[in-house]
């Protein structure tokens, strides 16, 4: 029997807010969750690579549009100019994303400095994530730097074993998969333990239980491994 | 509106294309289905283009790719659309949205005041006594008192509350008048603005004909020459018509490089003030002020320690205490000082890390051009003590060591000197206006 073709898709896995898990990052999450409301309308989110902050921001901008409201997510890029700033303050919710991928950058800090003025006599939400905290960026326009402390500063945790484990099988539930906590025990000992490394490893074994029809067993996942190393 | 079809088709591409690039490039454009065409609408020039380069194709297809066979064209154009009605539930909670500003040529006729700043929630302290008082006689006697009135300071240290503060007070005294507050970017963009749609003879009526025209961190004129001389002949007919002009700066005019020269010298014709970062009592009294207002019950203890540890500026205070108060909600419980120490403990231990007793040494000798082993030197000449005790006071203000231990760490110097160090730079600070500024410089530079 040739092995099922699966099909490149990743139905029901976007980022929203009810496949993050939260660990100890609740409070972050219930900040999040309140955008763009009416409390603190100014957001900043530092976090070590990889503890989701772009899944955060996504899942904001999903939520906000869910509740009708004009939302938009941006990645920071010195690739891009920062003429694709303009206009965005008429948003309700604009999130950026990698705001360090164009710290020292001194057209980019001024036309992020004037954004930032901008939203707030607008009246809009502007939730910004970052690697580091406003000061450890190495930004060169102090203005900005200070703009950066307008609102709440978060920083989001990398998760512990344990609940590394619980993130990656609440990823595989949303997207239909079980994976029992003995394969992930297995994963997390064998495994580069980053998450995204974990949930790119769980793509692949995703596609690989598609094609083979079988379930991630400890088995079937050291021979996935094995024929992938 | 988002109409159905386009819905399908976000539906559609967001399964097929990279979540990311989705969730940039296409699902936040606004679609409108009219006529034949689905006109996806960009926000700007950019957007439009990377969207068209990049997008367009897969887009097409995927309409097209619906099965309907009077697929409408797909049209790129830029513009904004007003968001979805918000249901019922989230429209009782959400404060309605000030009007979006002109999309054509005309300046904004708002004033753009922020009713919250005011002078009686503008915390009075020596760093900014004497630029608050100017404000008020300015919002008195407005077009009489200082004009223009130039208030300049460091980032988040409260220029643009006290302009706006004077700006409320001018409209409570006379609600008809036509104040008007800008940040210096907008004047730059009204002008480009007026320029393109040749509406700069009604740009300049507008500005000129205000009672009070508030401009906020003027730097950003800089190397802009063509705003510089619009601006120029604004201010001229403003101060000739006794109407009010208020700038602020984050520097003293005349050290704004790419400023014209007459312009510089212009705003020094009235009355320039500085704003200082504020000491101890007085950021104490900011964060009881501010919790106040936002109704929290704050300890003293508190107060005082979140004082201590952030010293740069005010909009960092006020950050410090909006997390702890968020904090504070989001766990129900009450605001301590061990509670106060885990909310910020990531803004602490950063400080920590950017703060020691080597890191104060190292800057301190960098500013006056002298080699750290000279701070921890015996030599006892002037031009190295001065920096020393200044050394000793800042590690004083900015660490958490016990005073034999930055006796310690300054050659194995007795804690007594360090007691003396710190009064004789009080007192200096006092009697000597240049130590003042050395002091905050080096304040500045080390805790931020």
């Amino acid at each position: 029997m040739h092995p099922q073709l699966p099909l490149g898709l990743r139905l029901g896995d976007h980022a929203r807010f009810r496949n993050f898990f939260a660990g100890p990052n609740a409070e972050v999450l219930a900040a999040l969750r309140a955008l763009p409301g009416d409390g603190a309308r100014m957001v900043y989110c530092s976090g070590a690579p990889g503890t989701g902050k772009s899944h955060l921001l996504q899942a904001t901008c999903a939520a906000a549009r869910e509740q009708g409201h004009a939302a938009w997510y941006l990645p920071l890029d010195p690739l891009l100019a920062p003429a694709v700033l303009e206009g965005l303050d008429q948003q309700e919710l604009l999130c950026l994303d990698d705001l360090q991928r164009v710290a020292g950058h001194a057209a980019w800090e001024e036309a992020l400095f004037h954004l930032y003025n901008r939203v707030r006599e607008q009246g809009g939400a502007l939730l910004v994530a970052g690697d580091g905290r406003p000061e450890e960026l190495g930004l060169a326009l102090p203005d900005l730097v200070s703009r950066l402390h307008w609102g709440v500063l978060y920083r989001l945790r990398e998760l512990d074993d344990a609940e590394r484990l619980a993130a990656l099988q609440l990823r595989a539930a949303s997207r239909g998969l079980d994976l029992p906590g003995d394969t992930g025990d297995y994963l997390l000992r064998r495994c580069p333990r980053d998450l995204p490394a974990l949930f790119e490893l769980l793509d692949r074994l995703d596609l690989a239980s598609l094609a083979a029809q079988r379930r991630l067993t400890i088995p079937f996942v050291r021979e996935v491994l094995l024929r992938n190393r | 509106m988002d109409g159905s079809l386009w819905q399908k088709c976000l539906n559609r591409l967001e399964n097929e294309l990279p979540e990311q690039q989705f969730n940039t490039w296409i699902r936040p454009l606004h679609a409108i289905e009219e006529g034949g065409a689905l006109r996806l609408l960009a926000p700007n020039r950019f957007v439009l283009d990377w969207v068209r380069d990049h997008y367009i194709d897969s887009i097409s297809a995927t309409v097209t790719g619906m099965g309907d066979p009077a697929a409408p064209r797909v049209r790129l154009e830029i513009g904004t659309c007003k968001p979805k009605a918000v249901p019922a539930t989230m429209a009782a909670v959400s404060a309605p949205r000030p009007p979006a500003p002109d999309r054509d040529a005309r300046p904004n006729a708002n004033h753009n005041l922020n009713p919250a700043h005011t002078f009686s929630l503008f915390v009075e302290g020596k760093s900014n006594q004497l630029a608050c008082a100017a404000s008020r006689q300015v919002a008195e006697n407005p077009g009489n008192a200082y004009n223009p009135l130039f208030i300049y300071g460091g980032v988040g240290l409260g220029k643009t509350h006290l302009m706006h503060a004077i700006g409320n007070l001018i409209l409570e005294g006379n609600p008809s008048a036509k104040v008007v507050y800008l940040h210096s970017e907008r004047f730059v963009a009204d002008m480009v603005k007026a320029l393109q749609h040749n509406a700069i003879n009604e740009f300049k009526r507008h500005y000129r004909s205000v009672d009070a025209l508030l401009i906020d961190d003027i730097q950003f004129f800089a190397g802009k020459e063509r705003s510089q001389e619009e601006f120029f002949h604004t201010f001229n007919a403003l101060l000739e018509g006794q109407q009010q002009v208020i700038l602020t700066c984050d520097r003293y005019p005349k050290e704004v490089q790419g400023l014209e020269e007459r312009l510089q010298s212009r705003f020094g014709w009235g009355l320039t003030v500085a704003i200082e970062p504020p000491e101890l009592e007085t950021r104490v009294a900011i964060i009881l002020s501010k919790a106040e207002q936002a109704q929290v019950d704050m300890p003293h203890d508190v107060a005082f320690f979140i004082a201590k540890r952030i010293a740069s500026n005010i909009r960092e205070l006020e950050g410090a205490l909006r997390r702890v108060i968020a904090s504070a909600r989001f766990t129900g419980r009450p605001i301590t000082l061990e509670f106060t120490k885990e909310a910020l403990r990531d803004l602490l231990a950063l400080q920590d890390k950017l703060v020691s007793i080597e890191n104060i040494q190292k800057t301190v000798a960098e500013y006056y051009k002298i080699r750290v082993a000279d701070l921890l030197s015996a030599r006892r000449t002037r031009s190295i003590t001065r920096p020393r005790q200044l050394a000793m006071a800042l590690a004083k203000e900015l660490t958490r060591h016990s005073l034999p231990e930055i006796g310690n760490a300054f050659g194995g110097r007795d804690h007594t000197t360090v007691l003396h160090a710190c009064r004789k730079i009080v007192e200096l600070k006092e009697s000597d206006a240049r130590m003042q500024e050395d002091f905050d410089n080096l304040l500045r530079s080390l805790s931020t």
